[in-house]
C-alpha cells in the first residue's frame, strides 16, 4: 500500500489555478522531491497534502485512507517549513518536545524521544537556548528534530534550505539524505533547486504550472527528458538548444543547425524523421568537450571560436556560437581558452537529444 | 524602544569639518557649526512647552503644597506638612483612592476578555468585516463626556430604553434609578465605560492577532496541538507586548478617570462613586482648598509615576 | 472527532454573535441621533419610541438660535490651532530624536512619561498660573494647554514614521547640496505625509474631546461643546433634547476625520504599538 495516494487533484488559490489534476504515489520509505519553478503549484501541493489547504476536487489518501477533510494533527505527518516556524518563546527542549506534550506523553519518554532527536542531529548542547540564539543551520535543525521526535509516517518539508547560505546549504542537504537512509520514512520534499533534487531524490516529480511534467529517477529525468522544460530544468549550466533541420546525409540522419554545419545522428530509434523537419538540437556542455584522440562512434569534431570564458575552479565553461546562437562547452580548468581564439571541440552526438519545436516533446 | 541605530545622520559627529565622514560617508562641507546646534534648536519649542506642562505644575504643587492656601484666605507662611498630614487623615481621599481601584480593576479585565474574544471573533476572513469594525469603533471615537451622556438619556428611569427592555424582561415597568441608587450606580458606570473602550481593546488586540506568524500556528496545528494550546502558548506570548501597552495605556486612563462619572453621578450618591480625580477636582474648584488640592496633586502625580515605572518594568518594556 | 467543522455553520454563528455585538455598540449612539431628531412628545414618551416618525431639525435651530451651537465653533478653534502647532513643533522634535538621537534614551522616555500625567494634577496649578496671568476663559490659554499636553503623542507617533523611512533619501538630498531645514521641509515632511495626517486628525479628535481642561480653565467666553453640553444636566430634569443635538453637532466632525482614516485607526490609537 502507497504511503501517499494523490488522485486527480485539483486546488486554486488566489484566484489561480494552483494545481490542475494531479495524479501521484509514493511508496513507503521513499524519498520524493517535487521541483519545478517558482509559481508550479509545487508548495500548494504540499500545504494540501499537509492538510493546511482544502482541495477543490480529487482525493488524498494517506496510507489508504481518505483525508481530504481530516484535520493535519490527525494525519499523521510532520513538517518542517521554509522559515523553521519555532516558537520563539520556548527552549529548544521545549520547541522539539511541543507535539509531544499536545498528545499528552508522559514526561519520561518526551525526556528520552527528545534527546534521541537531539542526538541524531548534533543538537543535544543547544536543548536549553532559545531560537533567537540560534545560528540558522541550527534552527534548521531544531525544526527537523521537531519534526523527527514524533514518529510520523510521512515527512513533508517546504523548502527547508532556501533561508541558508550555499556552504551551509550543502552540508544540510547531506544531513537530510543521511536522515532518510538513517529513518527509512516515507519523506516529500520541495525545492526550486535542481541540485537538492538530483541529489537527495529517490524520485524526482517536476511540476509546471500546476500539473507534472515528468515523474521519475533523478537520472531518468536528466537522460531521458520528456520535454523541452524538463531538458532545461535539470543540470547546470543549462542544456544547449539550437534550432535546426534533419537532413538525411550519407544513409543515416544529421542535423543541419543555421550555418550550414552538419552534425551526424548515430542510428538510434526515432519517430517521425523527415527531411527538412525543422527540430531543437539539445546537447548538455558536459558533453560539448574538447577534442582529442581519435574519433569516437557517435561523436562529432567542430572548430569554434571562442567567445566567452567563465572558469569556476572545477572546470571551465566556454561560450561559442553553434549555428549562430551561443552554445556552451565544458572544459578542464587547466584548460584556459582566451576570447577570439579557436578550438577543437567534440560533440557527443550520443547524448543528444532532439525537441520538436511545436510540441516542446522530446523525439 | 530605542531608535533604529541607522537612524543616525552624519550632523551627529561634532569633530571638525574635514574628519567629518560620519556614519553615512557622507563628508559635510564647512559648516559644522549650524549643524551641531540644528538638532537642539529642533526639540527647544516642543520641550519648553513640555516643561511648562510637566515640570512646573509638579514643583508648583510641591511648593504650594507647603502653604496654607485657599481661594479665599492667601496664607503664605510655610506651613509644614500638615496638608500632608491631613491628606493621609483623610478617609474621604482614601476611599476615592479605593473607588478608582474598584472601577479600574473589574472594567480592565472585562474589557480585555470581550476585547480578545471579539478580536478572535473577526480574525478570520468575514465577508463586510469592514463594515462592523467601522461600526464597532463608534463608541471610542465619540467624547467621553458625551459618551456618558448619552448612558445619562439611556438609563433615565421613566423615559430611557434600558428601563424599558428590563421591564420587558421583568413583565412590569421597572423605572430604576440607575444614577442614584445605590446599588446600581456601579454597574451603570461600569457599563458605560465598557461600552465606550471594549472597541479600543478589540481593534488593538484583532490587529495584533493579525499579525501573528501564520507558520507558527500551522506549525502547531501540524504538531498536534488543539485550539486553546496553541492559544496560550504561541499566540499569546506573540502578542504580549501590544497587550501590555494596551493594557498601560487603557489601566492609565482608567486610574484618571474624570468625565464618564461626572456626567453619570457626579460622584454620587453622596461620595459613592466619587474617585481621585474627581474628590481632586471638588476640593479645588468647589471647596477652593488650593493648597491641600496642590498636595494632593502632588499625591496623585507620585502614585501614578510610581504605578507607571512599576508596571513598565514589570511587563518588561524596555522603553 | 477527526473532521473539519463544516465552514457553513462556523460562518453563520459568527455572523450572529457580530450582529449581536454591533447593536450593543451602535445602539446608545443610535439613540443619541434621534433623540435629537425627535419632537418633545416623542422625547417623553412611554414607552420609548424606538425611531421617530419624521426627522425633525428644530433641536438644532434652537442651538444655533440660542447662540450655543458657537460652542462648537470654539472646539474646532481650539482643537485645530493647538494641533497645527503641535505637529509642527512635535514633528521637528521627533525628527531630532530619530536622527541625532538628541537626548538619547531618557529623554524619549521622559517626553512618553508625559503622556501618563493625570490631568487633574496638572490641570490645578496650570489653573493657578493661569489666574495670576489673566489666561483663564480665554482661546490662547487652552491652546497653549492643549498643544502642550499632545506634544507627547505627536512626538511618538511622529519618531515612529520617521524611524521607517530610509535614510538614504535624505542622505542623498545633503549630497545634492540641501541645507538640513531643507532636508526636513522637502524630503522628510512630504514623504511622512500620510503618517503626518493620520496623527493630526488623532490629535484633533484629542484635543476636541476633552472636556476636563476645559471645564476648569474657561467659564462663559470660550466654552467648549462639551462643557456646554454639561450645562444642559439638571437635577430634576435634563434638556435632553439639547444634551443630544449639542452631542451630534459634536460628534460628527469626528465621524468624518476617523472615517477617511481607517488605515491608520489601530496605528494611531495604540500609540504604534501595533503597525496595523
Amino acid at each position: 500500500m502507497a504511503d501517499l495516494k494523490i488522485t486527480n487533484l485539483h486546488k486554486h488559490y488566489g484566484g489561480v489555478q494552483a494545481v490542475r489534476g494531479i495524479d501521484l504515489e509514493v511508496a513507503s520509505g521513499e524519498f520524493t522531491v517535487l521541483v519545478g519553478p517558482s509559481g508550479c503549484g509545487k508548495s500548494t501541493l504540499l500545504r494540501t497534502i499537509a492538510g493546511l489547504e482544502t482541495p477543490d476536487g480529487g482525493t488524498l489518501e494517506i496510507a489508504g485512507r481518505v483525508v481530504n477533510y481530516v484535520r493535519p494533527r490527525d494525519r499523521d505527518i510532520a513538517m518542517v517549513f521554509q522559515n523553521y516556524a519555532l516558537y520563539p518563546y520556548m527552549n529548544v527542549f521545549e520547541n522539539i518536545a511541543f507535539g509531544l506534550r499536545a498528545r499528552k506523553t508522559p514526561q519520561a519518554e518526551v525526556e528520552t524521544r527528545v534527546r534521541r532527536a537531539a542526538d541524531m542531529l548534533g543538537i543535544t548542547p543547544l536543548l536549553d537556548r532559545l531560537p533567537r540564539q540560534l545560528s540558522g543551520g541550527q534552527r534548521q535543525r531544531v525544526a527537523i528534530g521537531r519534526a523527527i521526535v514524533r514518529n510520523a509516517r510521512l515527512f513533508l518539508f517546504d523548502e527547508p534550505l532556501s533561508n541558508l547560505d550555499a556552504q551551509l546549504r550543502d552540508e544540510m542537504r547531506s544531513e537530510i539524505k543521511r536522515l532518510h537512509q538513517e529513518l527509512g520514512t516515507t519523506m516529500i520534499y520541495v525545492t526550486h533547486d535542481q541540485i537538492e533534487a538530483m541529489t537527495l531524490a529517490d524520485r524526482i516529480v517536476l511540476l509546471r504550472e500546476g500539473k507534472i511534467e515528468q515523474a521519475g529517477t533523478p537520472l531518468d529525468l536528466y537522460e531521458r527528458p520528456a520535454t523541452r522544460f524538463v531538458a532545461g530544468f535539470l543540470g547546470s549550466p543549462q542544456m544547449n538548444f539550437i534550432p535546426a533541420r534533419l537532413a538525411q546525409s550519407g544513409g543515416g540522419w544529421a542535423v543541419k543547425v543555421g550555418d550550414g554545419t552538419s552534425l551526424a545522428l548515430p542510428a538510434r530509434q526515432r519517430e517521425g524523421l523527415a527531411d527538412g523537419r525543422a527540430v531543437v538540437l539539445g546537447l548538455r556542455p558536459q558533453h560539448v568537450t574538447r577534442a582529442n584522440g581519435g574519433n569516437r562512434p557517435g561523436h562529432q569534431r567542430l572548430t569554434a571560436t571562442v567567445e566567452l570564458v567563465q572558469p569556476t575552479g572545477s572546470r571551465a565553461y566556454i561560450t561559442f556560437p553553434l549555428g549562430g546562437v551561443p552554445t556552451v562547452a565544458e572544459l578542464e580548468s587547466h584548460d584556459v581558452q582566451r576570447p577570439g581564439e579557436h578550438i577543437d571541440l567534440d560533440l557527443d552526438m550520443n547524448r543528444a537529444v532532439l525537441i520538436d519545436p511545436e510540441s516542446n516533446r522530446v523525439i | 524602544m530605542t531608535a533604529s541605530d541607522r537612524g543616525t545622520a552624519s550632523g551627529m559627529s561634532e569633530s571638525t569639518a574635514s574628519a567629518m565622514v560620519g556614519a553615512s560617508g557622507v563628508a559635510t562641507p564647512a559648516g559644522v557649526a549650524p549643524d551641531r546646534f540644528f538638532k537642539y534648536w529642533l526639540i527647544v519649542p516642543a520641550i519648553f512647552l513640555l516643561l511648562l506642562v510637566g515640570l512646573f505644575p509638579l514643583i508648583y504643587s510641591l511648593v504650594v503644597s507647603f502653604q496654607s492656601l485657599t481661594m479665599l484666605e492667601m496664607d503664605y507662611s510655610f506651613a509644614g506638612f500638615t496638608n500632608y498630614i491631613a491628606l493621609f487623615k483623610d478617609a474621604r481621599l482614601w476611599e476615592s483612592l479605593l473607588h478608582t481601584v474598584i472601577i479600574t480593576a473589574i472594567a480592565l479585565p472585562i474589557e480585555l476578555v470581550v476585547g480578545l474574544l471579539m478580536a478572535q471573533l473577526f480574525l478570520e476572513r468575514l465577508p463586510g468585516r469592514q463594515i462592523f469594525v467601522s461600526l464597532l469603533v463608534l463608541p471610542t471615537i465619540i467624547s467621553p463626556i458625551v459618551a456618558g451622556a448619552t448612558w445619562r438619556l439611556l438609563f433615565d428611569n421613566r423615559y430611557g430604553p434600558i428601563n424599558q427592555i428590563v421591564g420587558w424582561f421583568a413583565g412590569e415597568p421597572m423605572p430604576l434609578l440607575w444614577t442614584i441608587s445605590p446599588y446600581l450606580v456601579y454597574p451603570a458606570i461600569l457599563l458605560c465605560e465598557i461600552w465606550q473602550w471594549t472597541p479600543f481593546m478589540f481593534l488593538i488586540l484583532l490587529a495584533a492577532l493579525s499579525n501573528v506568524d501564520k507558520s507558527l500556528t500551522e506549525a502547531a496545528e501540524i504538531d498536534g496541538a488543539g485550539y486553546w494550546r496553541t492559544f496560550f502558548k504561541i499566540v499569546l506570548p506573540s502578542i504580549w507586548p501590544v497587550m501590555a501597552i494596551a493594557i498601560l495605556i487603557r489601566g492609565l486612563d482608567l486610574a484618571r478617570i474624570f468625565d464618564i462619572i461626572y456626567a453619570l453621578t457626579a460622584g454620587g450618591p453622596g461620595t459613592m462613586t466619587e474617585t481621585a480625580s474627581i474628590y481632586a477636582y471638588v476640593q479645588g474648584f468647589q471647596q477652593f482648598e488650593t493648597s491641600y488640592t496642590a498636595a494632593m496633586a502632588f499625591l496623585i502625580i507620585a502614585l501614578l509615576t510610581a504605578l507607571v515605572t512599576w508596571a513598565i518594568r514589570r511587563m518588561g518594556l524596555a522603553k | 472527532m477527526p473532521l473539519m467543522r463544516r465552514p457553513g455553520t462556523v460562518l453563520a454563528m459568527r455572523y450572529a454573535a457580530a450582529i449581536v455585538l454591533t447593536i450593543f455598540f451602535v445602539f446608545p449612539v443610535y439613540w443619541l441621533f434621534i433623540i435629537s431628531f425627535k419632537t418633545p412628545d416623542e422625547i417623553f414618551a412611554f414607552p420609548p419610541v424606538w425611531y421617530p416618525k419624521s426627522i425633525q431639525f428644530a433641536n438644532y435651530r434652537v442651538l444655533f438660535k440660542d447662540g450655543d451651537a458657537e460652542t462648537v465653533w470654539n472646539s474646532l478653534v481650539l482643537a485645530g490651532v493647538s494641533t497645527v502647532i503641535a505637529m509642527a513643533l512635535g514633528t521637528i522634535c521627533a525628527y531630532s530624536l530619530v536622527r541625532f538621537k538628541t537626548g538619547g534614551e531618557n529623554l524619549a522616555v521622559w517626553i512618553i512619561s508625559q503622556r501618563m500625567m493625570p490631568p487633574i494634577a496638572i490641570v490645578f496649578p496650570i489653573f493657578l498660573l493661569y489666574v495670576f496671568f489673566g489666561w483663564v476663559d480665554s482661546f490662547h490659554g487652552l491652546i497653549i494647554l492643549y498643544t502642550a499636553f499632545s506634544l507627547p503623542y505627536v512626538i511618538w507617533m511622529m519618531r515612529g514614521y520617521i524611524e521607517d523611512l530610509p535614510l538614504e533619501l535624505e542622505e542623498s538630498a545633503l549630497v545634492d547640496g540641501c541645507t538640513r531645514w531643507e532636508v526636513l521641509w522637502k524630503v522628510v515632511f512630504p514623504m511622512v505625509r500620510s503618517g503626518l495626517f493620520a496623527t493630526a486628525v488623532f490629535t484633533f479628535v484629542f484635543a476636541w474631546n476633552d472636556f476636563l481642561f476645559a471645564l476648569v480653565l474657561t467659564r462663559t467666553e470660550v466654552v467648549t461643546y462639551t462643557v456646554q453640553v454639561t450645562h444642559y444636566f439638571g437635577g430634576q430634569s435634563n434638556f435632553w433634547a439639547k444634551i443630544a443635538a449639542m452631542s451630534v453637532l459634536g460628534t460628527i466632525p469626528v465621524f468624518f476625520a476617523v472615517a477617511t482614516l481607517q488605515r491608520y485607526l489601530v496605528r494611531g490609537i495604540s500609540m504604534g504599538a501595533v503597525k496595523g
